[in-house]
């Protein structure tokens, strides 16, 4: 007795149905051992600003690449396979290419169409700013950009990490001074000098700026938010020599300038993230 | 599995009614006098080559026309969302509460992609877009060579799997919160190789594609790819088709020897046919190699409900 050609297509669907989930559930499996991997591995690296939680980063990314693509300093990269699971996904390298806000408005996070990168809290910042200086100030300045405003509330909205200083390779905490460029030749990395003199609009290599300074303060004066983030902070030492320390403060966004242009190798500062605690 | 009532096919035509008939010569000389074209095949394989390099330029030139990737891009700032990307992010999102957050712009890429394929029907994506698509086709030829020669067997399997692997990877993402399928997707692969440079990750598509060649015939794209899947679903009722007329077919079945999948032209066998008229089904991609190969135009694009007012 032959059997039908339906019969027949039905068991190898069957048999070949079996395999297929037999192959998901091991794919399944080995994304959750990943997973659990890509925890300790995300905490190195770095996302881009307005990032959410790293647990929902990983499935918000669908590795479009936007963010690199849009970034006016390529400073966003994605991750290699060496990343494990968070293969694909946009990052920062601050030692090679700190997020120095060049593009004013938080491109990357606007551009990003999953949430992944959420605008929403800068959206609001911005809002906001614009509304308490109306308040503060009813007759506006004839300086007055609102979109300076804006975009400096939403700056100082990022958090993408801490800086972090380690004070036996700081040059200021050991009372020295700094002269010329700050990284060694060849390096590429560009930012934008919030020093009013240069009244830069666009980036600049860190190597074209020459420095000179009795004690070290790169970190504090090219930190592209201000005082409110990094200071030197003065401090009598223990055999009454004046002892320097730059101090990282609430407003720091992690943005990394600081460690791309911290003259030491390696360099003295790193960003820590936030949220893996 | 699903048994749909079958029609009675229209019962096989004799040799004197055949089209070729006519003119008096056999079957076998009308053909040769009919040299195969590769018109439609060429515009194909230049619009999958150029829209690639418009990813790449885009980028490297920063001329900003087709910027991200196969998986989520922006057209001149309108954006474009992968179908199977989007269902997953919004199944997790639906269990996570992520949903809420999803942008304005992630439903207008998702809803432009809907509609446009649906316009343009089946897998059309595959086979006019997909550069893994453009690797496999050609290497296809090489894993025809090798069973000609008889170097390897054939291995076919059942092609209602790839619904299971939809389902699977869809469940997989809810319940591993990870974009699993994103992960080893080889055409987000080879485009993020192409627009952002290659790494090591490629030696999965290398591994995939030797798969192919010495093992099953296209394995990926016919059984597994759940992005082809969630194409052929959104184009199943598209206005543009493949139409077949049975009164101008000669069952050479040529144009089933170059189709990319085979199983849709299942009305060209003589006497299977039960209509005058047949539309390829959901799974044709639109690729053209049929109409290129049909020597008695039996074969041809059109666009339904406009193919009767002229």
């Amino acid at each position: 007795m032959g059997k039908s050609n339906s019969e027949i297509d039905r068991r190898q669907f069957l048999k070949n149905g079996a395999f297929a989930i037999a192959a998901l559930g091991a794919a399944g499996v080995g994304v959750n051992y990943l997973k659990k991997l890509n925890k300790e591995n995300a905490k190195t690296l770095l996302r881009p600003p307005g990032a959410i939680h790293e647990d929902e980063f990983i499935y918000a990314c669908i590795k479009c690449g936007l963010c690199v693509q849009i970034c006016p300093i390529e400073a966003v990269k994605l991750a290699g396979i060496n990343d494990g699971l968070s293969y694909g996904t946009p990052y920062i390298d601050p030692l090679m290419q700190a997020c120095d806000f060049s593009c004013d408005a938080m491109q990357c996070v606007e551009t990003c169409p999953t949430a992944a990168l959420d605008f929403i809290p800068f959206k609001k910042a911005g809002e906001n700013a614009l509304t308490d200086y109306q308040k503060a100030n009813p007759t506006p300045g004839p300086d007055y950009n609102p979109f300076v405003v804006q975009s400096k509330a939403m700056k100082s909205n990022t958090k993408m990490g801490l800086a972090v200083i380690n004070t036996t390779t700081c040059l200021a905490v050991k009372g020295e001074g700094f002269k010329g460029v700050p990284r060694e030749s060849g390096f590429k990395g560009v930012y934008r000098s919030p020093n009013p003199k240069r009244q830069e609009r666009k980036a600049s290599p860190v190597n074209d700026h020459q420095f000179n300074r009795e004690i070290c303060d790169l970190c504090v004066t090219e930190c592209p938010i201000g005082d409110t983030a990094i200071i030197l902070e003065e401090k009598p030492g223990t055999d009454g020599r004046k002892q320097w320390q730059p101090k990282v403060l609430d407003a720091c966004t992690g943005c990394g300038v600081c460690v791309m242009i911290c003259p030491t190798t390696p360099s003295s500062i790193v960003i820590e993230k936030l949220e893996m605690v | 599995m699903i048994n749909i009532k079958k029609l009675t096919p229209i019962p096989a035509k004799r040799r004197e009614e055949m089209p070729n008939s006519k003119l008096g010569i056999t079957f076998k000389e009308w053909k040769a006098s009919n040299p195969n074209k590769n018109k439609w095949r060429n515009i194909r394989w230049g619009v999958l080559l150029f829209m690639n390099f418009l990813f790449w330029a885009s980028f490297a030139f920063d001329i900003g026309i087709l910027e991200g990737s196969l998986s989520g891009s922006r057209f001149f700032g309108i954006y474009l969302m992968d179908p199977f990307n989007a269902l997953q992010e919004m199944f997790i999102g639906s269990s996570t509460g992520f949903f809420a957050m999803l942008t304005t712009n992630f439903f207008i890429g998702f809803f432009i992609i809907l509609i446009f394929y649906f316009l343009l029907g089946g897998r059309t994506f595959c086979s006019w877009l997909c550069p893994y698509h453009f690797l496999a086709e050609n290497t296809e030829k090489l894993h025809n060579y090798f069973v000609k020669k008889k170097k390897i067997k054939e291995h076919n399997y059942n092609k209602g799997i790839k619904y299971i692997f939809w389902t699977g990877f869809l469940l997989l993402a809810v319940l591993t919160k990870v974009l699993v399928f994103e992960t080893i997707n080889p055409v987000g692969i080879i485009s993020r190789a192409i627009i952002y440079g290659p790494g090591l990750v490629l030696l999965w598509v290398v591994a995939l594609l030797l798969f192919e060649i010495v093992y099953s015939k296209r394995f990926w794209c016919r059984y597994v790819c759940p992005i082809g899947v969630s194409y052929s679903v959104i184009g199943k009722l598209s206005p543009t088709a493949i139409k077949f007329d049975l009164s101008k077919c000669g069952h050479c079945r040529d144009c089933q020897d170059v189709c990319l999948v085979p199983h849709e032209l299942w009305f060209v066998k003589r006497g299977e046919a039960t209509k005058e008229i047949h539309f390829a089904g959901a799974d044709c991609t639109r690729c053209g190699l049929c109409v290129d190969v049909c020597y008695g135009d039996a074969l041809k694009y059109t666009i339904r409900g406009f193919d009767k007012i002229t």
